[in-house]
């Protein structure tokens, strides 16, 4: 027993010298905290809020990134609180709304920002609430589902350029796989999404279908959208042995640490790959077309945007804050710096890579169907074929059991879907 | 009388041998997992990739030294400590209190009061999750380590004088009566007879409270935002997160979140057994 | 028991009731209050009374709480079936043991002072088909039983999940039995030892019967464990149970409609408050029950 007190003692001797650990914080200049979900990207904030902060004395910002799978939940949970950040990192359409209904977020009046009206039409709107169509936030990025391919890794199955059409890059996986070598990286376990949306648009009838679902005027049951869900079945034989236990880190790191030849993913994942690895040598391509010089389609959005805070105690200097997010200055640091298509318009894309992006994107764009459209009310869209996806390919579940599930599953809140299932 | 054949001796034998294969088994069932996780945090995360079986060369210690400090490691660790410190004496001192009332006063709502304490053991804090946030959140207590200490301590209440009575009732009463006949006021009755008489249940009581509050990860998970203010458990998922792929450093992290525990376990394991078991074994 | 000492009393108990009643008793209750009502996020809306329990029966939830149920129902009988076996054998070894007791149980009992967060995330890595251990070693020595997608098949994945926590709590089952074994007054055995019977014969006739006690402990315990596993799926299956939902526990919906999933939050508190309550009133009812009748058969041995 004399053991456990002395444990004890130690303990607390511990903690009282932890109490002097906790962090005290300066009551001086004005405070302001920012959240986000990218993790990734933590050092390139803290450098722009370095450099903000000596260019502007009277104001400290706090960085803190959460992992983007619990983010909108901690954000939430946060805001409901009363404690939320002042500056928000958000996210657009439903996963903004959600932020947009219970009043968390500080409407921007066209007058605060400048360069507002620079801004594109659909990228502003990504920042707006479903039914309050106020601006919520000045939008800071484009993605779009392209895939990555390593050409030195497909050369040892001679191969040596990538796919021109669809066929091809299916013949070509075939090819390396053939060769005992691993030709998709990606697993099937997580972000099945992604790598559904990259192939997908082309099967389902890119723009024109999106625009009939949302008016309701066609359902997920469409003919063309089961197709799109057979194309993912399609290439489960060339994903990793076991793939439907192989989750997106991992599939990511097979990719960069180069033993595979395709990802299929967004183009966000660039910078990630480039600081991952920076001796890999990888290209990026939009999803070839079906025919050779046929349409091409190109899943994109507007992926969020920088907000504040209804219930902050410091609206001028975050609006500040937000202005400089707004600024080319900073859109042209946070291209070159983390290798994302800033939203800020007139931003110079110098990288040759992200320019292939911005390029297909602008040829063939059309809306990431769940994302842009399904993620207003639970359950979304997204999470539907989050759940159906692996279990199409796991054998749970057919390509039309798994559309019908989305379907009945989105219609319980989207009104243009009554009467249709 | 019959004495043990040949063939049941032989069983006996075969039984035993049999028993003793499975604490093998056992063993290297439990240490070979962990011996794997050590080894692998001494490695280069891009050599885990491609060799995951090798053995570690030598005693590297980069993913450690990432792990405490740009992982906070140091931080979330006081942060643990304050809380189950913190919780666990809240829960000792006042459930000795009530314990020690319970068992030796005679009123009207003992026995009430003993059933109440009794049901408490019913109702785990999980399933009270959003009741507690919106409690906390309007008492202030979100997002701060008193609101968990307070939490805990109250989780761990009931069984603490659960524990507590059961203990005290059995002790003779002489010892407490002979000091309030000398004139002792009830409250030197309580510190100078009572508490070293129940010094030995403090360890369990101690013990049975403090780990499950240090090993608590759900509680954290709901209340804490703030990354200097978040426990050990809470930490390793939120590391996770951020260093997902960097192996190396996710397994020294998992090896410095269990190392404390182990290390205590190696000295005192014998009480960690009892004290892990209260209320469930006899004795 | 001695004098009646009024204020004293007062200040014995109340700080352990106060604090009892804030953070458990009154939580409790509000959250029946709360499945009673509707709900915006956090904000509460207007009283609808069972509305959330039918609505918890209907398209689309029914089949995530009736899956989840039947899941945690798998949880149990596994876990009873097989974890109090092998930690009634484990039990027995090191009764049987002459030397080396105490080692035994410590390293028997170790993987019990490890928090789930650590266990599960360290075989969620070791379970990894790309990198992971289990893998390499299946590939290395062609074990094709062991070349799995453990946690990728909906129907291997739970099991796994059952498999990783068996590997945590085995241990304290053992212990357990362990300790009543070691309170069977010796006489009986050396009798039995005497009578010529067989070790097995004793174990079956003299120590089973005997250890009642701590089998009903382990069994209530494990009960109120399985229906409210969280930890493991939580962290290996995520918050949406993957594969495909499979590894949803009750307590895991329970935690997703609260607090939400990565592209949308907070659900529904109403229905989330619901499941509390069902779950609270199973749980507690079934570990009476279960108490009850098992204590009765402890007396009848």
């Amino acid at each position: 027993m004399r053991k456990l007190f002395a444990a004890f003692a130690a303990v607390a001797v511990a903690l009282t010298g932890s109490v002097f650990l906790a962090p005290i914080s300066k009551a001086a200049d004005v405070s302001l905290t920012m959240y986000s979900w990218r993790v990734e990207d933590k050092a390139f904030y803290e450098d722009v809020i370095k450099d903000y902060t000596a260019a502007n004395p009277g104001v400290k910002i706090t960085y803190q990134s959460f992992p983007s799978a619990d983010y909108q939940t901690i954000l939430m949970s946060a805001m409901a609180a009363g404690k939320g950040p002042d500056i928000v990192h958000v996210r657009a359409y439903g996963a903004l709304d959600q932020l947009v209904v219970p009043g968390y977020l500080s409407p921007l009046a066209a007058n605060e920002i400048k360069g507002l009206s620079k801004y594109p039409k659909d990228a502003l709107d990504s920042q707006r609430g479903f039914s309050d169509k106020r601006l919520f936030g000045i939008p800071f990025a484009y993605q779009s589902l392209g895939i990555f391919y390593n050409l030195d890794y497909m050369r040892k199955a001679g191969i040596n350029l990538p796919p021109k059409t669809y066929p091809e890059f299916v013949a070509q996986l075939k090819k390396i796989k053939d060769a005992g070598l691993q030709p998709l990286a990606n697993g099937g376990s997580t972000h099945m999404e992604q790598m559904w949306g990259t192939i997908a648009p082309m099967f389902y009838g890119g723009t024109d279908y999106y625009n009939d679902v949302v008016a309701g005027k066609k359902t997920f049951n469409d003919p063309a959208f089961v197709k799109s869900l057979e194309a993912v079945q399609e290439l489960f034989p060339y994903m990793p042995a076991n793939a439907t236990a192989v989750n997106y880190d991992a599939s990511r790191a097979l990719f960069f640490s180069g033993k595979a030849a395709f990802f299929l993913g967004g183009i966000f994942e660039l910078g990630y790959f480039r600081a991952q690895n920076p001796k890999l040598k990888f290209d990026f391509m939009a999803t070839p077309p079906m025919t050779a010089g046929g349409k091409q389609f190109v899943s994109t959005w507007a992926d969020g945007g920088y907000g504040i805070n209804a219930k902050t105690s410091n609206r001028a200097e975050s609006l500040k804050f937000i202005n400089y997010l707004a600024s080319k200055s900073y859109g042209q640091r946070f291209t070159e710096k983390i290798a994302q298509i800033s939203a800020v318009p007139g931003v110079v894309i110098k990288d040759r890579q992200l320019n292939k992006a911005v390029s297909s994107i602008n040829k063939g764009g059309t809306p990431y169907i769940m994302l842009v459209g399904f993620r207003y009310k639970n359950p979304t869209g997204s999470a539907l074929l989050q759940t159906g996806l692996p279990n199409m390919l796991n054998g749970t579940k057919t390509a039309k059991q798994v559309a019908d599930e989305v379907t009945k599953g989105v219609a319980t809140w989207f009104a243009p879907f009554a009467g249709k299932i | 009388m019959k004495t043990a054949s040949y063939s049941s001796e032989k069983n006996n034998l075969f039984l035993d041998g049999f028993l003793k294969f499975a604490l093998v088994l056992n063993a290297l069932g439990v240490f070979v997992p962990l011996l794997f996780m050590i080894n692998s945090s001494f490695r280069n995360g891009a050599d885990i990739y491609t060799t995951p079986l090798a053995l570690a060369q030598g005693f590297d210690l980069t993913n450690y030294r990432l792990v405490l400090t740009e992982g906070k490691f140091l931080q979330y660790l006081s942060n643990s400590i304050l809380v189950t410190a913190f919780s666990t004496l809240i829960v000792l001192i006042c459930g000795a209190g009530a314990g020690y009332a319970l068992a030796r006063y005679q009123f009207r709502f003992n026995t009430t009061l003993y059933l109440f304490f009794l049901a408490g053991l019913l109702i785990p804090a999980k399933l009270a999750l959003v009741p507690l946030f919106i409690q906390l959140k309007n008492m202030g207590l979100l997002d701060s380590r008193l609101g968990l200490i307070l939490v805990y301590a109250a989780g761990a209440m009931p069984a603490a004088v659960f524990i507590y009575t059961g203990f005290i009732r059995a002790l003779p009463a002489d010892l407490d009566n002979a000091a309030r006949i000398d004139g002792a006021s009830e409250l030197q009755v309580f510190r100078k007879v009572m508490l070293p008489l129940i010094f030995p249940v403090t360890g369990i009581v101690g013990i049975y409270t403090a780990i499950p509050i240090w090993n608590d990860f759900l509680l954290p998970l709901v209340f804490i935002r703030d990354t200097s203010k978040m426990t050990i458990m809470q930490g390793i998922s939120v590391f996770f997160g951020e260093y997902g792929a960097n192996w190396g450093a996710l397994f020294a992290g998992l090896t410095l979140a269990a190392l404390p525990l182990i290390v205590l376990y190696i000295i005192l394991s014998s009480q960690f057994i009892k004290g892990m078991t209260a209320g469930a074994t006899k004795g | 028991m001695t004098t009646y000492q009024r204020p004293w009393i007062f200040i014995f108990v109340t700080p352990a009731l106060l604090l009892t009643i804030a953070f458990t008793l009154v939580p409790a209750l509000t959250l029946l209050s709360y499945s009673l009502f509707s709900w915006q996020s956090f904000k509460r809306g207007e009283f609808v009374g069972i509305e959330n329990f039918t609505r918890l029966m209907q398209f689309p939830f029914r089949e995530d709480f009736l899956g989840a149920f039947q899941n945690n129902v798998l949880v149990f009988l596994t876990l009873f079936l097989v974890q109090t076996s092998l930690g009634l054998l484990l039990a027995l070894a090191i009764y049987r043991l002459k030397r080396g007791k105490k080692f035994f149980q410590a390293i028997v009992f170790l993987p019990v002072i490890l928090s789930l967060i650590i266990v599960a995330f360290m075989w969620k890595l070791f379970l990894d088909p790309l990198f992971g251990p289990i893998s390499a070693i299946a590939v290395e020595f062609n074990l094709a039983w062991l070349n799995q997608p453990w946690l990728g098949q909906p129907g291997l994945a739970l099991f796994t999940l059952i498999f990783i926590g068996l590997w945590r709590w085995v241990g304290f089952p053992a212990i357990v039995f362990l300790a009543g074994m070691n309170s069977i007054n010796e006489e009986f055995i050396e009798a039995a030892r005497i009578d010529g019977a067989s070790e097995f014969q004793i174990f079956r006739k003299v120590i089973f019967p005997l250890l009642a006690p701590s089998f009903t402990i382990v069994a209530i315990l494990t009960f109120i464990g399985a229906f409210e596993w969280f930890e493991l799926p939580y962290v290996i299956g995520g918050v949406t149970g993957q594969p495909g939902g499979s590894t949803t526990t009750m307590a895991l919906l329970f935690y997703r409609l609260a607090f939400g999933t990565v592209d949308s939050a907070t659900v529904d508190v109403g229905l989330s408050s619901a499941i509390g309550v069902i779950l609270f009133v199973f749980v507690g009812i079934g570990a009476a029950l279960g108490s009850y009748y098992l204590r009765k058969r402890e007396v009848q041995q």
